[in-house]
């Protein structure tokens, strides 16, 4: 299968909501202060545009990626804008050019990633385990395309489920993408009733 | 005057002999873009590769894999009159973007020895590259003079293959 329909993408939105509410609560308890999410996104989508989809490809961007593994593979990305970044590092107390930046945002990504699955993971009855974060600074499209290209053997559409959490008062925003392998998909399909 | 400008994504190949036009492929991670470059005749072509190998996979697009685009390049760039003994290859890209865990060899890594690999069995000379390590790179072809630009993030395009105009005609 490698297109989705209207319904199944309904579906697939309303598990990146609730997921990424779960993951904007724990964003929250992290920070100490309110977070709020977008009304998330559901693509299908050739991969020559999914990169365009997620920005301009040449942007700097800082990505945190956690691998998933078990019932259903796949993979969870963050995007922060390094500002964004920035500002994320001094809310945890740390300093952005410190050495542990870098780990305090893997941390970030670890938090909110790992709620986000286990709540996927609670909904659906599959077992799913995060990989521990890896964190870079580059080019959008370098970054995502990468993620990407761990999906690709199996197809040439990549699902990205796409939300925004925003920190409020701090003009400061994660962008969330869950980009499940081809097989993990339909399973998550199939435990919705929808396969 | 900007010069027309062909984006090349993620498993897509394109083939040019336009003069003032320019192939390219923005923000390359592990995927590697092929430059391939008839000088003589003015002729290049890019492939966004995106994995080595096909294992008999029956795909909507072949153009992702190695061992795939490039024999279709290959044909795309006789067909506009390049000649294969006279093509030489540029290869930028292929980097691991995240340091994880090395479960065998990154992705990046491997689709670089797939594409030397198919090049070497083609008999295709590599003239230059930018690849492996751990950041981003965007290539740009020109197609009139084979002059191939890389530029990392937050860096300026630096010249990776000189350009050269020919004045002879071919036959």
């Amino acid at each position: 299968m490698s297109q989705y329909t209207e319904l199944q993408l309904d579906a697939l939105r309303e598990l990146a909501n609730i997921g990424s509410g779960t993951a904007s609560t724990a964003l929250s308890g992290l920070l100490g202060r309110p977070v709020d999410i977008s009304v998330p996104k559901a693509e299908a989508l050739p991969f020559a545009e999914a990169v365009e989809a997620a920005g301009d490809a040449e942007a700097e961007i800082t990505g945190i990626v956690l691998g998933l593994i078990g019932d259903m593979n796949g993979t969870v990305l963050l995007l922060v804008p390094p500002p964004d970044a920035d500002k994320l590092c001094r809310m945890l107390g740390v300093e952005p050019d410190d050495e542990f930046a870098l780990s305090a945002l893997g941390e970030i990504g670890n938090i909110v990633g790992s709620s986000y699955i286990n709540a996927l993971a609670s909904m659906t009855g599959m077992e799913i385990e995060p990989t521990p974060p890896a964190t870079a600074t580059d080019f959008l499209g370098a970054i995502v395309e990468t993620v990407l290209a761990g999906a690709a053997m199996n197809g040439d559409v990549a699902l990205m489920l796409d939300s925004n959490l925003v920190v409020e008062r701090e003009d400061c925003s994660i962008s969330f993408l869950l980009v499940p392998d081809q097989g993990g998909v339909d399973l998550l399909l199939s435990r919705l009733g929808l396969a | 005057m900007a010069a027309l400008e062909t984006m090349v994504r993620m498993g897509e190949l394109a083939v040019s002999s336009a003069p003032g036009h320019k192939l390219a492929s923005l923000g390359l991670g592990s995927c590697i873009g092929l430059a391939l470059l008839d000088r003589r005749m003015g002729i290049a072509g890019l492939a966004h590769i995106v994995l080595p190998q096909s294992q008999g996979h029956a795909q909507d697009n072949p153009r992702k894999f190695a061992d795939l685009a490039i024999p279709e390049m290959l044909s795309e760039l006789e067909g506009i009159g390049a000649h294969r003994i006279r093509l030489e290859a540029v290869l930028v890209g292929g980097a691991a973007m995240f340091a994880v865990a090395a479960a065998g060899l990154e992705v990046g890594q491997r689709n670089e020895e797939a594409v030397r690999d198919i090049l070497r069995s083609v008999r295709i000379p590599v003239v230059a590259t930018a690849t492996g390590g751990t950041r981003g790179r965007t290539i740009r072809v020109d197609v009139a003079s084979s002059e191939v630009t890389v530029r990392e993030a937050g860096g300026k395009d630096s010249e990776l293959l000189a350009g050269s105009r020919t004045l002879e005609v071919a036959a």
